[in-house]
């Protein structure tokens, strides 16, 4: 990567879980790597430097988030890696894990590398792929997990759906356990999905609406971390919906398995209720649960229960969300919402926790750089700001604008984006601005879209 | 103001309904042709082929004086492969007043109507909703009972996959009925229970109990998907047959929305009973159709 100038982040608070840090602080940024914290550094030390006042802002290590789908290679009318970069940066992520479900399915090590390439060329914030638990993500036959971790995939996931056959899964488990990459679990039970356009409950019940049950998750949550313990492979449980399945990643934490989960912007909100007068905007899968679960995932943030923050960025082409619902596209565009929206549905968390979330935990469960603005680290900052701001997914960088998150008010976002030393987004002006590495220099640029 | 649509009865009041079913009466003492639709042209626009109530809407049209036009369009170039947005916008430019539609998905009025500007007509979409079913079912109890308010009227069968239900649990708890929903847990979850509205399991502990039990037609196909054992073991429990028939109070009556499976929900005795209002129903469809669409329309 290019060495840029230095910079210097002034006046902002400073909030590092990996350090117990909060405080107001000035960072300076040289070489790409965090130089000095300290109380004052005045621009004068540091002629050089470019300097952004951020006073009033939160300053973090970068956030990561551990879910996103880039849709790249095959999909690229729905999001490409260059899209899904932008947004995630505009959205204040300085890396994001690729899901595998795209055409084909990164199942071989050239593929992995393929994404790597593009997302170094696109230069924005960091692309970490996933690589597919099986081959073609068919559940059938395993992916050649070492190699693909040698290439770079930092888990193992075939997201988007379920391993249904359980010997499979445990078999793959088996082979790939001495690989510190975990796997990353997709739970909907296909019997008991089929055919489910929304949860199973009292307003599918009223208007009629074919639905899934949390049975058809929380079964597979079992299974998987039964599994887990089994084979004794480290394992992540994606996008969380139900109270239930919160307490069997509990239950199985309690038995020494390794297990994690994250929960998405989206489940902490939202509730079945978006299905009222047949608005299409709500489907996605894990469906959108009841109050009881949004409460009771929110309970599991606020004590450390959940490990991570994910938004399950999910891209469609521009195709409406306004027709019927059995041909309504499936997940919402989410980088971009993301700090706000976990902002607004956890108004009440520490906001220490909020940034271990989003960057310290993720960076540990991926094995990842990042996480930590100590001295010596890799200068991949988050800078945020508490002030609200109405959600216009036209304005979204992203390829996809489905968000049931359009036109609330959210309390929290993304001021600026600093990657690997690199300003890459910087919103402190009054237009925001996303670097151009299409010629190898990062330039900020109004209006890139 | 007149809403402009009918998609369900969730939000029609009970004056509204009673407002419908005096319409409906009064259509009835008078079946004379009308003019109140006179050079409105009116779509019946079938996706699920119906019989029964795309007659009854087309006859209930034509006394109504509108111009009636069909489209099935399994064999039309016009739907297939539009968006529905595209379809409305097709139908509004060809001064198309009125809309009404039959469709296997729940909502698919409700799409429609968000992008047609003239009426829209729900006459059955999916599981979710069937209004003027209703609006004819609670008009046949009305002229049975005089009221509605107080009534005591068991839904027995598939109510999980039925449109007639849902809509007649809003019709009845809006104009003051009791309902008892009774069938098996598969095809009658727990959380259909509600204000005005019991879920049972034993049909032989409601019959005593009510004024009116609707029948609902049990589908081949959720033999198939194991939802119930076979005919057999259905009609052992919710089977309404002549020894059934005897425990029903003096002056009960039995309705079913039709078409009815015999052997299945109901054995011929069952339509032989004096208290059976089937024909009264399929009557009263008509009239309570005209009551809707002078109603949205004139």
């Amino acid at each position: 990567m290019r060495v840029s100038e230095p910079l210097l982040l002034r006046g902002g608070r400073v909030v590092d879980p990996s350090q117990r840090l909060d405080a107001a602080r000035d960072v300076l940024i040289e070489n790409g790597r965090v130089a000095r914290i300290a109380e004052e550094i005045t621009p004068s030390e540091v002629p050089a430097a470019l300097a952004l006042d951020l006073h009033g802002a939160i300053v973090a290590p970068g956030f990561i988030d551990p879910h996103v789908h880039l849709r790249e290679p095959g999909q690229t009318h729905k999001e490409s890696i260059v899209s899904g970069v932008a947004a995630a940066v505009a959205g204040g992520f300085t890396a994001v894990a690729a899901m595998p479900n795209t055409t084909p399915a990164l199942d071989t090590p050239e593929l992995i590398r393929g994404v790597l390439e593009r997302a170094r060329d696109a230069g924005l914030a960091r692309v970490y792929p996933i690589a597919a638990m099986t081959l073609g993500r068919a559940g059938k036959e395993l992916a050649p997990y070492h190699l693909l971790a040698q290439a770079g995939a930092v888990a193992f996931s075939d997201d988007g759906t379920t391993v249904d056959d359980a010997r499979v899964l445990r078999r793959a488990a088996l082979y790939a356990r001495d690989l510190d990459a975990p796997f990353i679990s997709h739970c909907e039970e296909a019997s008991l999905r089929a055919g489910g356009l929304m949860n199973e409950g009292g307003t599918s019940a009223r208007l009629g609406i074919a639905a899934a049950p949390r049975l058809a998750e929380d079964v597979i949550v079992a299974r998987d971390l039964l599994i887990a313990g089994d084979t004794g492979k480290r394992w992540h449980i994606a996008h969380l919906s139900t109270g239930r399945g919160l307490e069997l990643v509990k239950w199985a934490r309690g038995q020494g398995i390794a297990a994690s989960c994250e929960v998405t912007p989206h489940h902490l909100f939202f509730t079945e209720a978006l299905f009222e007068g047949f608005a299409a905007s709500g489907r996605v899968c894990p469906p959108l649960r009841t109050e009881e679960d949004v409460a009771a995932l929110r309970a599991g943030v606020r004590r450390g229960e959940v490990d991570v923050l994910a938004t399950d960025h999910a891209p469609h082409a521009a195709g409406d969300k306004s027709g019927l619902l059995s041909e309504t596209a499936v997940g919402f565009s989410g980088l971009e919402i993301a700090v706000g929206a976990y902002a607004l549905a956890l108004p009440d968390l520490p906001l220490e926790r909020f940034v271990a979330l989003l960057s310290t935990n993720v960076a540990r469960l991926l094995n990842v750089e990042g996480g930590t603005l100590a001295p010596g680290s890799v200068a991949d900052v988050t800078v945020l700001r508490d002030e609200a701001w109405t959600v216009e997914p036209e304005r979204f960088h992203s390829k996809g604008k489905s968000t049931p998150f359009a036109g609330l008010r959210l309390p929290r976002r993304a001021v600026a984006t600093v990657v690997g030393g690199r300003l890459v987004y910087d919103a402190t002006g009054r237009q925001p601005r996303v670097a151009d590495t299409s010629d190898g220099h990062a330039t900020l640029r109004i209006g890139t879209r | 103001m007149a809403p402009r649509n009918l998609l369900d009865l969730d939000d029609v009041n009970a004056e509204e309904l009673l407002a419908l079913l005096d319409r409906a009466e009064a259509f009835q003492r008078d079946p004379s042709p009308r003019r109140t639709l006179a050079g409105v042209p009116v779509i019946n626009l079938f996706f699920e082929p119906s019989t029964r109530t795309q007659t009854s809407f087309a006859i209930a049209e034509q006394r109504l004086g509108a111009e009636v036009v069909t489209i099935n369009p399994g064999d039309s170039s016009m739907v297939k492969g539009e968006s529905i947005a595209d379809t409305a916008i097709t139908l509004a430019a060809m001064g198309v007043g009125a809309v009404v539609v039959r469709h296997k998905e729940s909502g698919f009025p409700y799409v429609l109507a968000r992008s047609f500007p003239g009426h829209v007509v729900n006459a059955g979409d999916g599981t979710h909703a069937h209004p003027t079913q209703a609006l004819l079912d609670v008009m046949t109890l009305r002229q049975e009972f005089g009221r509605i308010a107080g009534l005591r009227v068991a839904i027995v069968g598939d109510i999980a996959h039925s449109r007639v239900a849902r809509s007649n649990i809003h019709a009845l708890r809006a104009l003051g009925a009791q309902t008892i929903l009774v069938g098996p847990p598969t095809l009658l979850p727990d959380a259909m229970a509600q204000t005005a509205v019991d879920v049972e399991r034993d049909l032989e502990r409601v019959l005593p109990t009510v004024d009116a039990v609707m029948l609902l037609r049990i589908q081949r196909e959720r033999l198939d998907t194991a939802l119930v054992p076979s005919v057999a073991a259905y009609a052992a429990q919710y089977q309404l047959n002549a020894e059934r028939l005897e425990l029903l109070r003096q002056g009960a009556v039995v309705l079913h929305p039709g078409p009815y499976n015999r052997g299945v929900e109901l054995t011929d005795e069952v339509l032989e009973f004096p208290g059976c209002r089937y024909v009264n129903q399929v009557a009263n469809g008509v009239f309570a159709r005209m009551a809707v669409l002078e109603a949205l329309c004139a």
